[in-house]
């Protein structure tokens, strides 16, 4: 269960950017979890519900995510697209020298933030 | 109240990997080579690094870092092999983080070393996940498990550059095709290496010591 590992980074990155921006609150943000990203949807709800009791900077926030395959580009023959049956393989010419090019990772796609008045278009970064 | 919407698309464990990357730097610049070993639970880990650790003994300035979820018994016995080793106590978390093994790390940092050694917590899922600066990831198998975990645990075995089948010696008693094992391996990695073990009769551990004599040298001549 690694999952609260994750969600404690993902906090890490929210607060630096509610921060950069003067947010008070985050009220959504969605994630893009790799196929191969070892990381359980399920699980991943349950650390965050632990997280958000305790940190009243996500306290109300939503959390979404999207699964992406394991997708791979193929230099031989230029395939594009996700892996089929389970096999880092070209699935069109059968190489095996294709470039995983996502699904491996988790990633923080966009954050919803909550500005008072007297932050509007404050940029610390 | 004012609503903005921040576009990130930010790799979550960035500061984990951005330490990790660190530590592999560190370690390069020492000329060391840094191997990560993961397995599951029992399937072996530290019996191949006792074996290990006899036949480099005089050939390379060698020390552990022993991953634990409680008690430092593995470290003993690398310790009792006369090697340096420092246990990392991860009280319930299920796998090493780049942290951690700074942490352990620093506290040998002060003697130079050609090859370390990470021994992960046993857990085939979690620790995949986690970049610890290594130049070398390889992962366990042991016969009783079973030839079906790569397509288990497909991040284990994508990742890990080399594959140590290990209990060789059991192989009679188990319905384990050492041949379906890498093929499956294969399917995630094509190019990982594989190394049939046991550190029961000593199979194989030599050929898989000497490799990673080899693999130091191609890095450091």
């Amino acid at each position: 269960m690694h999952e609260l590992s994750i969600l404690q980074a993902i906090y890490l990155s929210l607060r630096e950017i509610a921060r950069r921006y003067g947010a008070r609150r985050v009220l959504r943000f969605r994630l893009e979890v790799g196929e191969l990203a070892n990381v359980v949807p399920e699980l991943l709800e349950e650390a965050f519900a632990v997280l958000k009791a305790a940190e009243p900077l996500i306290a109300d926030a939503v959390m979404e995510y999207s699964i992406v395959p394991l997708t791979l580009r193929c230099p031989e023959c230029g395939y594009y697209g996700p892996w089929r049956e389970r096999t880092v393989r070209c699935p069109e010419c059968g190489s095996a020298t294709v470039d995983v090019v996502d699904g491996e990772d988790l990633y923080l796609r966009d954050v919803e933030l909550d500005i008072p008045e007297e932050n509007y278009g404050q940029d610390n970064g | 109240m004012g609503k903005i919407t921040v576009d990130v698309k930010r790799e979550v464990l960035r500061a984990n990997d951005m330490l990790a990357e660190a530590l592999r730097r560190e370690w390069a610049s020492r000329s060391m080579l840094v191997v990560n070993l993961l397995s599951s639970p029992g399937s072996g880990k530290t019996a191949l690094l006792e074996r290990t650790l006899e036949i480099l003994k005089g050939r390379m300035r060698v020390a552990v870092l022993e991953g634990d979820i409680e008690t430092d018994r593995d470290a003993e016995r690398i310790r009792a092999k006369g090697v340096e080793a420092v246990q990392i106590t991860t009280g319930g978390t299920c796998h090493l983080e780049a942290n951690m093994v700074a942490k352990a790390w620093e506290r040998i940092s002060d003697r130079d070393w050609d090859i370390l050694f990470i021994e992960n917590v046993g857990n085939l899922i979690c620790p995949a996940g986690f970049d610890l600066g290594e130049h070398l990831r390889v992962v366990l198998l042991s016969v009783p498990e079973g030839d079906d975990k790569p397509a288990k645990y497909p991040k284990a075995f994508r990742t890990a550059r080399w594959m140590v089948l290990t209990k060789m010696d059991l192989l009679p008693f188990f319905d384990f095709s050492p041949e379906r094992a890498v093929s499956e391996a294969k399917r995630l990695r094509p190019d990982i290496r594989v190394f049939r073990t046991s550190a029961k009769t000593g199979e194989g551990v030599e050929e898989w010591a000497n490799a990673l004599v080899e693999e130091y040298r191609k890095m450091y001549g």
